[in-house]
């Protein structure tokens, strides 16, 4: 599902998708592991505050000698002793050493506060060279930029390698291309008579609340915050969880209530994209061509194309003050429209009566660009199609639809669903501490049930690439675990990113 | 090649209600040389016939080789050959060359054929209507023809398809996109004031990359110009929902305004456009200049100045109808060499059947006979039905749009950041695309140490020959 799985920031809608699918995807009840909110670290610990420049600095360590820099004091020690010069190595850390963390040195930035400091120093580095450095790693085959070098090799690795999907069923290798597309086709831009904000204020006001107290642990943002294990139970997560209600640090709050709906919306997308796929196949084309064919016999001259036989010209020409039958030469432009029989797979699946409506969005300036595609899509199927026994149906009929081995699949999350109770709160969390989002998101397939093809809901993910990714399948037991999960689960995620950066990244 | 071909005309002379002249291309006749001869006496090209007759489609693209002497047999450009005879004739006003050629034109001609076959269809209206003075009726049939079936899906399908398959227009837009954005970086309020024919498909990157801009996503007010002979203003609406809801969805607080019932680009003003004091204004102009009457041009760039924009992006294809206007066979003959390009592009990147490829041909069609037929009778009706008739893509090359803006505007050079999104961009097309960027003004040197920066636009080629051209400009 998520389109750019390459970058380990993305948008965190999509990070706590995939996490909250991951929690139920095995449809038993485990033990819940409680993971720290990125940024939440041990009250007790020694908060470090390093300047910009140290923080960039590759090779904080120099030597006197030969001004060879290095990373780590170690280093240098051992570098020393090269130079004969003293050196010293430090003793193995006490266990009792006191726990540091790290606070970013942008005054504006959520981890400038001592409460939301990041738990390694490698990953406030990472931090704020992502969100605030300059991005100077670009791809060289689709110009995006990084501003960490190891991001940009991993993305390097898998650019172009995998697809944009609309709804209608479009396939893009081109992220440019498929937002063009995006925006004009009808599987998201429809908009007319049938406008029902109402059903998503309704979203809202349902599933915020539900946020504040569902309890599932909040899976880890990918990049700059690999929880220390140090850290793990936190049994005040919840209020702590929320600092977006505390108007300190800016652009929480809203950013939750985002993520909320994004996640809300996905349960209902499955619909969206099978309302397209089924439309798409029968009636559009038919009725483009009909169309097509008719303006064509309106225009008269329905003749063989080579009807101005030269004899007519010839007649023409000699007599200019009689011109040729203009109708008749012309007819060709009409007659040719006549010419679309096998174009009948419409890039956009338009044509179906039975739209989805879509309410307008409120402006969300801090999701990433590709996440809010999506969620144009989620919110078109939220506002038509809030049970998610319909999007079950919706599934089947999309995979018949031409992901024949997913269905089996779907059928037995029908079963696995009616297993489970709606709302399955905190359905658990195989994540384990430390492999964090990032694996997930680049669909690291050792946690999730290997049998499980991947589903593509939203018609947003990869369709091709090879990689399972755990968002496809997330959006598939969003179904069942309702919206509460998946919200709560979209509200961890949300809580974390400058949605700018991420963005921009993406 | 040429003989084996003039010799298949007589052949279908011969079975004359034959209307299906590929039949008979594989047939030579010696009847034929007398007339080969006759028209082509310039040349010595009694060639064996050729073995392959249906395979003349894409090679050999240098339309500066007139002489057929000069190509590989089997792949003379028979339809160039033949189309230039005919205009040379009619300019001459030699009524039984016309006649013969006419004649034979239209037995070879399709535009369900390939390359040769469409251009000699395409081509050949257009003589037809010149020769006998009916282009204004030919071009409003078509016209008419053409707006019947225009709707809003078929116009979206058409050039979205396109912009998948062939960066012809992608690449003015992520240029242009790219310069607008980094012109009018950091301002709150941004204006643009869009006049091209593109549906709007070049809006939704730029408000993706507004939306995930590092600073405070700015306000964005479009304003498209809508001329009033434009074939796309009937789709408008449909687009401006699209753009509005797309905006919606990424944040971008938009204003969509659309102005119609202009007549006259240079008619347009500040007060008409609803500029205010505080918006920073990118004028955004593709395809749109060439379409301006020439003598108007420099009135255009005139009230350009009079925005007071921030920068201005230019894109137009590269072909000169403009300066040749009063020369019909130099017109024709850039005009042919123009579309011989074109055409080659399509049938490379469609597949063979794709009815968006036809309807872009079909679009091409109406463009040659404005350009080619319609100015005979430019004084003989009144001014009026040739307004309401449609523009002609009087084309210039991006030197010659140079000179003209120089005179209100500053070049802009492109930025590598733009420079490597537009790179990137032709990457992911099929081969034969490449950027070129224009020699330095300064010398080879140290031009990489100037500016980073390349003056007077960047040029999109297609095997070798340029073919859009893209520039921006500042006050």
């Amino acid at each position: 599902m998520p389109v750019d799985l390459d970058n380990s920031s993305t948008a965190s809608g999509e990070a706590s998708v995939s996490s909250s699918g991951n929690q139920t995807v095995p449809p038993k009840f485990i033990p819940k592991k409680k993971r720290n909110l990125p940024g939440m670290p041990d009250p007790d610990a020694e908060v470090i505050s390093l300047s910009p420049k140290a923080l960039l600095a590759t090779n904080r360590f120099v030597c006197e000698i030969c001004s060879k820099g290095f990373q780590r004091d170690q280093n240098l020690q051992l570098h020393r002793r090269g130079h004969n010069l003293p050196w010293k190595l430090k003793q193995r850390p006490n266990k009792e050493v006191k726990k540091k963390v790290y606070v970013c040195p942008e005054l504006t930035c959520v981890h400038h506060e001592p409460s939301r400091a990041l738990g390694d120093l490698t990953g406030i580095k990472k931090h704020f060279c992502r969100k605030h450095g300059e991005k100077k790693w670009k791809c060289d085959k689709c110009s995006k930029k990084y501003a960490v070098q190891s991001d940009w090799k991993a993305h390097s690795k898998i650019c172009g390698t995998r697809e944009y999907k609309c709804d209608c069923g479009t396939l893009f290798s081109r992220r440019d291309s498929f937002i063009t597309h995006r925006a004009f086709c009808d599987a998201l831009a429809e908009e007319s008579a049938r406008d029902q904000p109402q059903v998503i204020v309704n979203t809202n006001s349902e599933s915020e609340p539900k946020l504040t107290t569902s309890d599932s642990p909040p899976p880890a943002p990918p990049s700059e915050a690999p929880a220390p294990p140090a850290l793990h139970q936190s049994t005040s997560l919840m209020s702590s969880v929320f600092p977006a209600q505390n108007p300190e640090i800016p652009g929480n709050p809203p950013r939750i209530i985002d993520e909320a709906q994004t996640t809300t919306a996905v349960i209902g997308s499955c619909s969206s994209s099978t309302t397209t796929s089924s439309s798409s196949n029968g009636g559009a084309n038919s009725s483009v061509f009909a169309s097509l064919f008719a303006s064509s016999t309106a225009s008269g001259s329905l003749q063989s194309p080579q009807a101005p036989a030269f004899t007519d010209l010839i007649r023409a020409v000699s007599r200019p003050d009689q011109p040729a039958d203009l109708t008749q030469s012309s007819s060709s432009e009409s007659i040719s429209l006549c010419l679309s029989t096998n174009h009948g797979s419409s890039i956009f699946g338009t044509g179906g009566q039975e739209r989805r409506q879509y309410a307008p969005p409120p402006p969300q300036p801090t999701l990433s660009a590709t996440a809010l595609l999506q969620k144009a899509a989620q919110m078109g199927a939220t506002a038509t199609n809030g049970s998610f026994l319909r999007g079950l149906g919706i599934v089947s009929s999309l995979s018949s639809s031409g992901q024949q081995d997913n269905l089996h699949w779907s059928q037995r999350q029908v079963e696995s669903e009616n297993a489970l109770a709606p709302p399955c709160l905190g359905l658990g969390l195989p994540c384990d501490g430390g492999s964090g989002l990032k694996e997930l998101m680049m669909g690291t397939p050792s946690i999730f049930d290997p049998k499980q093809t991947t589903l593509d809901f939203l018609g947003l993910g990869m369709a091709a690439g090879g990689n399972p990714s755990g968002g496809l399948s997330a959006l598939i037991t969003s179904i069942g675990g309702g919206l509460d999960v998946a919200a709560a689960a979209a509200s961890y995620g949300g809580g974390e990113f400058s949605g700018k950066d991420i963005g921009r990244s993406s | 090649m040429d003989t084996t071909l003039y010799t298949n005309y007589n052949t279908s002379t011969a079975k004359d209600n034959q209307t299906h002249s590929n039949i008979y291309k594989q047939s030579s006749n010696g009847e034929a040389a007398a007339i080969v001869t006759d028209m082509q006496s310039s040349t010595n090209s009694h060639q064996p016939p050729s073995q392959n007759n249906h395979t003349h489609t894409s090679t050999s693209l240098s339309c500066s080789t007139s002489d057929p002497g000069d190509q590989p047999p089997g792949t003379g450009k028979w339809a160039s050959k033949l189309l230039k005879e005919c205009a040379r004739a009619i300019s001459e006003r030699d009524s039984s060359k016309i006649h013969h050629l006419l004649w034979m034109l239209n037995e070879l001609a399709s535009p369900y054929g390939d390359c040769d076959q469409k251009l000699a269809s395409y081509f050949l209206q257009a003589l037809f209507c010149k020769a006998t003075e009916s282009g204004q009726r030919c071009y409003k049939t078509l016209i008419s023809v053409a707006e019947k079936s225009h709707s809003f899906d078929s116009a979206r399908k058409l050039i979205l398809k396109f912009q998948e398959v062939s960066p012809w227009t992608t690449f003015g837009h992520v240029a242009s996109n790219g310069v607008i954005l980094e012109a009018l970086e950091g301002e709150t309020k941004l204006h643009i004031i869009d006049i091209s024919n593109t549906l709007c498909t070049q809006w939704p990157t730029l408000l993706e990359a507004l939306a995930t801009r590092n600073d405070e996503t700015p306000h964005l007010k479009l304003t498209v110009v809508l001329t009033n002979t434009s074939i796309v203003g009937s789709v408008m609406k449909e687009v401006g929902q699209r753009m509005e809801k797309f905006a919606r969805l990424m944040g971008v607080p938009f204003e969509f305004n659309v102005i119609r019932g202009i007549n006259r680009l240079c008619e347009l003003s500040k007060e008409g456009l609803g500029v205010q004091e505080d918006e920073a204004i990118a004028v955004n102009c593709i395809g749109a200049m060439r379409r301006v009457e020439v003598e108007e041009r420099d009135a255009v760039i005139r009230m350009f100045q009079s925005l007071r924009p921030r920068i201005v992006t230019v894109v137009e294809e590269e072909a000169d109808v403009s300066s040749t206007r009063n020369d019909f066979v130099n017109s024709f003959e850039e005009c042919l060499r123009f579309y011989t390009i074109y055409f080659d592009m399509l049938e490379e990147s469609f597949p063979p059947t794709s009815n968006e490829r036809l309807m872009l041909e079909r679009e091409c069609s109406r463009s040659i006979l404005r350009i080619l037929a319609c100015d005979g009778d430019h004084h003989e009706e009144n001014n009026t039905s040739i307004e309401s008739s449609g523009e002609c893509e009087r084309r210039e090359r991006g030197s010659q749009w140079a000179e003209r803006l120089k005179e209100g505007f500053a070049t802009v050079g492109f930025s590598d950041d733009v420079v490597d999104d537009v790179k990137a961009l032709l990457k992911r097309y099929r081969t034969g695309w490449s950027l070129v960027l224009p020699p330095p003004q300064q010398g080879g040197d140290n031009y990489h140490h100037h500016h980073d920066q390349y003056s007077s636009g960047i040029y999109l080629t297609w095997k070798e020959d340029p073919v859009v051209w893209a520039s921006a400009w500042k006050p």
